[in-house]
């Protein structure tokens, strides 16, 4: 078989075997990659790489993930490594976002009407 | 770059097994415009569907890397040479996203790469075709890509969100893709009059291939209804056509290039084009299996898996823990 | 300065060559993240080559950069055979990454000090670059070497191949003496002490062995323009559209 493209041209290509061909973690396992856009960023999930450890998984994050955009740094950590919340129990994380917890947010404190109102009475007692 | 989401399994029976009550929360989260995380109750065939949907895509990347790569070596000159690699590398990267994706659905990068060598998964069938000449490297780059780009724009605002987030970076590549296409095309297509020719003859040969891009005309079923409700499907594949047709057929045509399709115009009452049904024979015969470059493509792949093997094995870890991405 | 023009001519051809090789890897690597990064590794290879032929074009008048790239003849190209040999397996393509951008980065790093100004600048542009390839060679012979036997035994002998070509990189051309006097750079063969020193200390503790440099003859040639076999089919291939017609733009 001839290919057009001279790059296979020079390979001996291979007949398909049957069956399972790559065996089970062949391509070893995931490192979860975080990246730090600019010095005094949070770092930020960005994605995984497949990799034997961790020196080789800062190597391919790097072209993976860093050849183009913008970073100053990455970290990653076995994916296994990660403990996480089930996202269906996202109703525990509610009461961040609840009414009746305005207790605990700024915008559960007004006090500019009855300034207003003070300054009013006191206008008008002035009268 | 990518053209699918045409293949689905039929629905199952055991479809019928999903519990009612988590369905249909499920369903009106879905409605509401939230996304679906890895970890969330899903029907079974919902993630079924997906890791087809999401493995062909992969596989179309690592695929889609090669008739290109045919022209790596070749590329004239210092900047295409560079930007062509810079693309091939982006398919190789795309396709490390897309499995990653999928992998979040529980099915394992192996598999997935044994079932594309064994012929059980498929890939998009653009790439079975030739890239003859330097020509169809541009042709290629610009229309094939654009077709990508409709599609992943559009995959994009689905519901799983792994695959989401991938395509959301995938789109951001796939501009510099488009436009570096684009750039090699009008050189060509302004150049001499062997390039012009030379253009000419691709289009000609790619046109069919760009046709059967988005699928087969749609047939309403149950099965596409369902897909689109769960926002696995999010456009018909005329839907998406027509929008390829009515952004690019023009940017050849102000080229003075003609494409070979003497019934291919806007209709102005129906604001639809219309155009020769391809042959969609070909097109499943293509898919399976019997295209000029099947062969050759799932070789080289098999090239690839087989002599990186002893690198892999000598790094092999011991892990007991399955390891599965997060997101 | 007519001297300084070889130097040019060595060290882009080099890079040249070496970029198209591991190009040729690219969409075939052995796991697809190292097939990204190898790629990058030819991206960069290439384009480093493109800013010294810009160096020739700009600083030393000669032709534009893709056509001194794809038009010379076989005998033109100063490139070292080294860099023209296929890749073969991915022990030995790895070996030759290794041992090339080790050398390439010293090279760049005594450039740094250079009085030719183009040069000195581009060294200090490329630093980072290096920095990655060479993390990328030090980090995989490593893992090779003291993992496990079968990589171990073929990564040895693919090192016993590529030394004796790896020499050739430090092979002397005319005026490189002057050049060290006029403080262009200090000359091959202190790049080759450094580099010896470098790679031996990495090679042994990943458990190979370096053949002695003392026994073994460097395979020469390329800086006088006598090639491989290998060089012709690929020079013709990476012509082969730009030389169709290099009068227009592609």
């Amino acid at each position: 078989m001839s290919s057009l493209d001279p790059r296979i041209n020079r390979l001996e290509l291979p007949q398909i075997p049957g069956g399972e061909i790559l065996k089970n973690q062949e391509h070893w396992i995931t490192y979860e990659v975080f990246h730090i856009k600019k010095r005094g960023d949070h770092p930020v999930h960005v994605g995984c790489v497949h990799a034997p450890h961790p020196d080789l998984a800062l190597v391919f994050a790097k072209e993976q993930y860093g050849r183009r955009l913008a970073c100053v740094s990455l970290w990653v950590c076995k994916s296994s490594d990660i403990h996480a919340f089930s996202m269906e129990d996202e109703d525990m994380f509610y009461s961040a976002v609840s009414d009746e917890k305005k207790y605990r947010d700024a915008s559960g404190f007004k006090v500019r009407d009855k300034i207003n109102k003070f300054k009013k009475g006191n206008s008008d007692a002035l009268v | 770059m990518y053209g699918g989401g045409y293949i689905f399994d039929k629905l199952q029976d055991n479809q019928v097994n999903d519990d009612p009550e988590k369905l249909l929360l499920f369903e009106e989260r879905i409605a509401r415009g939230e996304k679906i995380e890895p970890r969330d109750w899903m029907p079974f065939d919902y993630r079924r569907q997906l890791i087809r949907l999401i493995e062909q895509h992969a596989h179309s990347e690592i695929i889609g890397a090669l008739p290109e790569g045919t022209w790596i070596t070749r590329a004239p000159g210092f900047k295409r040479k560079l930007a062509l690699i810079a693309k091939v590398q982006d398919e190789i990267g795309h396709g490390q996203l897309l499995y990653s994706a999928a992998e979040t659905l529980g099915k394992s990068r192996e598999n997935m790469i044994n079932d594309l060598l064994n012929g059980k998964s498929k890939y998009s069938n653009v790439f079975n075709y030739p890239a003859e000449t330097w020509a169809d490297v541009t042709v290629i780059g610009f229309l094939i890509d654009a077709g990508a780009i409709i599609n992943q724009i559009t995959n994009s605002k689905g519901s799983y969100a792994p695959y989401c987030r991938a395509l959301e970076r995938i789109c951001y590549e796939e501009s510099f893709h488009l436009k570096q296409g684009h750039e090699g095309l009008v050189f060509l297509a302004t150049g001499t009059f062997v390039q012009r020719e030379m253009l000419q003859d691709a289009l000609n040969r790619w046109w069919e291939p760009i046709m059967h891009f988005f699928g087969p005309p749609d047939k309403a079923s149950v099965h596409s209804e369902k897909l689109m409700k769960w926002k696995v499907k999010m456009a018909s594949n005329d839907d998406m056509r027509q929008e390829f047709l009515n952004t690019y057929v023009p940017k050849i045509w102000e080229l003075g290039l003609t494409l070979p399709d003497p019934k291919l115009k806007k209709n102005t009452e129906t604001n639809k084009w219309e155009y020769t049904e391809p042959n969609w024979e070909t097109f499943w015969q293509v898919i399976n299996g019997n295209g000029p470059c099947n062969k050759e493509r799932l070789k080289v792949r098999m090239w690839a898996e087989e002599h990186g093997r002893w690198v892999r094995d000598a790094l092999k870890t011991n892990q007991l823990t399955q390891s599965v991405p997060l997101a | 300065m007519h001297s300084i023009k070889n130097l040019l001519y060595n060290i882009a051809d080099d890079l040249l060559i070496m970029g198209h090789r591991h190009s040729e890897w690219t969409g075939l690597g052995p796991i697809l993240e190292e097939d990204i990064s190898f790629s990058s590794l030819a991206q960069d290879k290439i384009g480093l080559a493109y800013q010294i032929y810009k160096i020739l074009n700009e600083t030393e008048k000669e032709d534009l950069p893709d056509r001194i790239a794809f038009l010379r003849n076989e005998s033109q190209y100063r490139c070292c055979q080294f860099v023209e040999l296929p890749n073969g397996e991915y022990d030995f393509s790895l070996i030759r990454h290794f041992l090339f951008d080790h050398a390439m980065d010293l090279r760049f790093r005594m450039f740094g000090k250079s009085n030719y100004q183009p040069l000195s600048f581009l060294s200090r542009k490329t630093a980072g670059e290096m920095k990655y390839h060479i993390l990328h060679a030090d980090i995989w012979i490593k893992q090779l070497g003291n993992n496990n036997e079968i990589s171990h035994v073929r990564m040895q002998k693919a090192i016993e191949v590529a030394f004796p070509y790896s020499l050739g990189m430090f092979e002397t051309f005319p005026f490189e003496k002057e050049l060290i006097e006029l403080g262009i750079y200090q000359g091959e063969q202190e790049i080759k002490i450094s580099w010896l020193e470098k790679i031996s200390m990495i090679l042994k503790e990943a458990n190979f062995n370096l053949p002695d440099p003392e026994k073994i003859k460097p395979v020469f040639g390329g800086r006088t323009g006598n090639h491989t076999g290998f060089l012709k089919p690929l020079l013709e291939e990476m012509n082969e559209v730009y030389s169709s017609d290099p009068e227009t733009e592609w």
